[in-house]
């Protein structure tokens, strides 16, 4: 046992979740308490869903425990009248899990029209990555069919799915290359996929799988079983796309298709520029601070490669560090960063990866968004790379990680991450650096002891903004200085009272500044000289404060 | 109250959460406090992402995480993360939260946090698994933790409680408002710190400001012989003043708010008149429903279903007579609700978090009805936020440019469903 702030992965039945809802007409139902419903909510939400997430969850309650499948079947059964689809996906929790009960028997009594797979994830043996990856392969394994290649060469996408690290982006820009390259896709799987494109999975010429955490073991079956080679590298920067585009060509000559490499103009948006700008970028002399500019990077292992090495080879940035929360994958990373990270960290401890950063003090953080929020704790810069993400990090423009457009994207995130870095020590060096921020100046006003508001004072700007209240109880300097008077309103503007301002410090810092502006108002428009609480509680009455 | 109020029951299969997720305000609201949840991944999982908004480095709460080789033994070991806890965070207090599967192991949770509590922190066991308790519930169980912590009052000290976490704002607001209609106060329960917990006694009445209390409530009746004040809750310019009229009564005192209410609905009457014949779905999970609905009705609104996790007859007896001809459930089935929702075809919905974008997505006008358990919305100078949280999803909507409203500006969106379907609505 052991004390847990953050976790890196999700549960297996988020995993299993996640495959669901990257399908179509596939749904999961949850064997579980009803607040295991709670990863719906991850996928309304981060992904901003306009349809109900694919799964639902069969409420387990106290009572039901001694006869817990009692309500399954009901539930598969209004599933399957509601949603229609072609399988469900039935798994339990981690508290129903130790109830031993065979699910199989209490699905089979629903007498589904669709299919049934109840998935044995132990959740106490496999999380999110593990989960999502086997099921996905199992489902794989049971419905790719024996057929003939495509007339046409095509290949297989394996590994967007919904809630993976920018996937609708990183889908995109793989469909440009391809595009570009005059391929056509087979299927893309298992975002948008049905039962029937499994099916047709082996009619490809070759599987592009980029990922190390989902659709790689589905890739190899494939290539094992019908002979579809694959290509499991991730094209991360500008080098390894161009050494991607060079293998995915090669795999497909050796299957007997030569596909002709375009100028490379033709990769960029316009078709007449270069693919990317990075390669001049990093020449420039403004990228020469760079080299002194230590980096940690920590994340899933794809990104975690991709963006060490794209740091280090592609901007010239030292690496300070790096590490993965996917244990299964930690030797594989280790082998890839050879000669970038000697010490790799291999941890799903929160707190393990916050201590190492503290030690490094690194100029630049790569990490989730829990390395951000360490980030913040040591005031460092940070950029996120890899999930667990945050609602900031499901933006709306095209940003992708993977090819030449995804370069491009990782460089100017580096490079303003950064940057602001640069401003950071300007202001620390030369105080506010006139930014005056107003967040800071409530800060400085709460700092102090409640200030009580002298009546012979209230000339001075006492009430006009936190910092003004700020400045009349600092030491006398500043009261007298250019500032203070200069800004100093008219005379007629009412003073805050002890027991007010005592009050107005309890409303919530973003919208303290609000409040305090609409009760002058109302003071003046009242003609209350001093605003007592009396005065503040009317007037949040009025205005709905 | 009698068979047109009666609740309909339904078999709960609905989008929900679990008790855990009330940690969320409580441990902002009591300040010195520490909440450890014994439970596993899926636990800490759940908290992460929905707490995730407010995540800082140094949460005041964490999970004592059950892992595979923990599940043999019957009574886990807590005192080295007890200490850990104590190390970094210096809690007064110290709330243990149980969780499904521990319950499933059937860990003796009262005998555990004996084993760890100290007089100087004590150590309270709060059941709040998903398995019994559902999102604001929760909330329940950490009060009746700390009623043993509010000192005894005399019986002659008469004053008011006011029972249920809200902001300090809203505090100053009801004692400000009690003292101006000479109620004497004793304090909140929960306090800002587990040190200043209201004393509580025979003389003392309990001025319930949440919904889902009934629990810590019906304890101090019996435990303390205090008086439960019965009112509406306090939402509302109509729930206001019967609010503090009832409770002055409480004091021996008459006193008439009419004007006042008056005045209330008069200020924001372009708000009601928007609200006025509007037909209003409420989906969502708070167990804050029933005096929403109450309150919206009082606005002109058709309430044309109000579903809620529990009702107590008891504790909720004025919202439910003010909500006579009102279609109530509870546990509802939430395919079920999508039918209704298709045939009656209201102009709002509130829904819970899960369901809200889905919902807009539909074509529907839906808000969080979660926001509830976080906005100001008590007593008179709540009333504006209460009325512009309802309309100010209407008028939003109603400003977009319905070219929006396209299956077209769906497409893709979703992997599952890349067509873009609006369904609902049609
Ligand atoms: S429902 Fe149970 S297992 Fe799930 S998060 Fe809540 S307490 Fe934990």
């Amino acid at each position: 046992m052991r004390l847990a702030y953050w976790m890196y992965e999700g549960t297996a039945h988020h995993g299993v979740g996640r495959i669901a809802n990257s399908m179509r007409n596939v749904h999961a139902v949850f064997h579980a308490p009803q607040g295991d419903d709670y990863v719906n909510a991850i996928f309304a939400m981060l992904d901003r869903t306009p349809n109900f997430p694919a799964m639902t969850t069969s409420v387990v309650s106290g009572t039901d425990l001694a006869r817990g499948t009692i309500r399954l079947p009901d539930t598969l059964r209004q599933v399957e009248e509601r949603v229609h689809p072609d399988l469900i996906v039935v798994v339990a929790s981690c508290s129903t899990i130790l109830l031993q009960e065979n699910l199989e028997i209490a699905a089979q009594h629903a007498g589904l029209q669709c299919d049934v797979m109840v998935y044995d994830a132990n959740p106490y043996r496999m999380q999110e990555i593990v989960a999502a990856e086997s099921l996905f392969t199992d489902l794989v394994k049971r419905y790719a069919q024996p057929q003939p290649r495509t007339e046409r060469p095509t290949v297989n996408i394996l590994g967007p799915a919904s809630l993976g690290f920018h996937a609708r982006h990183d889908l995109i820009s793989l469909r440009r290359m391809l595009k570009t390259l005059g391929l056509e896709i087979n299927v893309v799987a298992p975002w948008g996929a049905s039962i029937a494109d499994l099916r047709r999975l082996p009619a490809a010429w070759l599987t592009i799988a980029p990922y190390r955490e989902l659709g790689l073991r589905a890739a190899t079956y494939l290539e094992e079983q019908f002979g579809v080679p694959a290509l499991l590298d991730a094209p991360i920067g500008v080098q390894p796309t161009l050494r991607w585009i060079e293998r995915l060509r090669e795999l497909l000559a050796q299957a007997g298709a030569e596909i002709p490499m375009p100028p490379l103009t033709a990769f960029s948006l316009d078709g007449m520029s270069a693919p990317s700008a990075v390669p001049w970028f990093a020449r420039t002399a403004d990228m020469d601070s760079f080299s002194g500019k230590p980096a940690f990077v920590f994340g899933d292992a794809t990104h975690v490669v991709g963006i060490t090495r794209f740091l280090r080879d592609e901007l010239g940035m030292p690496i300070a560090g790096a590490g993965t929360y996917v244990k299964h994958q930690a030797d594989w990373v280790r082998e890839q960063l050879t000669g970038y990270v000697d010490d790799l960290l291999v941890t799903d401890e929160f707190q393990t990866v916050a201590n190492r950063i503290a030690e490094l003090r690194p100029e630049l953080v790569c990490g989730t968004q829990m390395e951000r929020h360490t980030a913040r704790r040591y005031d460092l810069n940070c950029m996120v790379i890899s999930p667990p993400t945050h609602i900031e990090n499901h933006l709306l423009a095209y940003r992708p990680f993977l090819g030449f457009d995804g370069a491009d994207v990782i460089a100017d995130e580096v490079y303003t991450t950064c940057t602001l870095g640069m401003e950071k020590h300007l202001i620390d060096l030369f105080g506010d650096a006139g930014l005056d921020l107003p967040e800071k100046r409530e800060g400085v006003a709460v700092a102090e002891p409640a200030p009580v508001a002298p009546p012979v004072e209230s000339s001075k700007p006492l009430a006009e903004s936190p910092v003004a209240v700020a400045v009349t109880s600092a030491p006398a300097p500043s009261q007298t200085s250019p500032a203070a008077v200069t800004s100093a309103p008219a005379p007629v503007d009412p003073v805050w009272a002890a027991d007010a301002e005592a009050m107005l410090k309890k409303v919530p810092f973003f919208v303290r500044g609000r409040v305090r502006g609409n009760v002058e108002k109302y003071a003046r428009q009242r003609g209350h000289a001093v605003i007592t609480a009396e005065v503040l509680l009317a007037a949040k009455e009025e205005l709905g404060a | 109250m009698h068979s047109k109020a009666t609740p309909i029951r339904e078999d709960g299969i609905y989008h929900s959460f679990c008790g855990l997720v009330s940690v969320g305000w409580l441990y902002q609201k009591i300040k010195d406090s520490f909440f450890l949840i014994l439970g596993t991944h899926t636990c800490a999982h759940l908290l992460q992402n929905t707490l995730g908004v407010m995540i800082f480095a140094r949460p005041r709460f964490a999970v004592s995480l059950l892992e595979e080789s923990d599940l043999s033994s019957s009574q886990p070991d807590i005192a080295a993360q007890i200490e850990e806890i104590k190390r970094e965070h210096h809690p007064s207090v110290i709330f243990l939260l149980s969780s499904c599967t521990p319950e499933v192991m059937k860990v003796e949770f009262e005998g555990l946090a004996a084993s760890v509590s100290t007089p100087e922190v004590p150590v309270l066991f709060v059941p709040a698994s998903g398995l019994d308790y559902t999102f604001s519930q929760s909330e329940d169980s950490v009060l009746q933790a700390l009623i043993p912590f509010c000192p005894p009052a005399p019986p002659d000290d008469k004053r008011v409680v006011f029972l249920g976490s809200v902001n300090d704002a809203i505090a100053d607001d009801f004692s400000l408002e009690a003292a101006r209609l000479g109620i004497p106060v004793a304090g909140f329960l929960p306090a800002s710190h587990f040190t200043e917990l209201p004393p509580i006694g025979p003389g003392t009445v309990i001025a319930p400001l949440q919904p889902y209390l009934h629990k810590t409530a019906t304890q101090l009746r019996n435990e303390r012989g205090c008086t439960v004040l019965s009112s509406l809750f306090p939402f509302g310019p109509d729930g206001t003043r019967r609010f503090w009229e009832d409770l002055a009564a409480q004091f021996g005192m008459r006193v008439d708010l009419s004007d006042r209410e008056a005045a209330a609905w008069e200020r924001i009457k372009h708000h009601t008149d928007l609200l006025r014949g509007k037909k209003v779905f409420f989906a969502s999970d708070t167990l804050m429903e029933l005096p929403l609905a109450r309150f919206l009705k009082a606005c002109g609104a058709e309430v044309v279903e109000c579903s809620t996790p529990y009702i107590n007859r008891r504790f909720h007896a004025a919202e439910l007579a003010a909500l006579e001809g009102v279609r109530l459930v509870e546990q509802a089935n939430f395919h079920r609700q999508l039918r209704t929702i298709a045939e009656t075809k209201p102009d709002l919905i509130i829904s819970n978090i899960i369901t809200t974008n889905p919902l807009v997505g539909q074509g529907t006008v839906a808000k969080w009805g979660t926001e509830y358990c976080f906005l100001p919305i008590h007593g008179w100078a709540g009333v504006n936020n209460l009325v512009t949280s309802f309309t100010r999803a209407l008028q939003r909507h109603a400003q977009l440019d319905p070219l929006g409203s396209d299956p077209i500006w769906l497409t893709g969106m979703m992997p599952s469903s890349p067509g873009g379907v609006i369904s609902l609505r049609s």
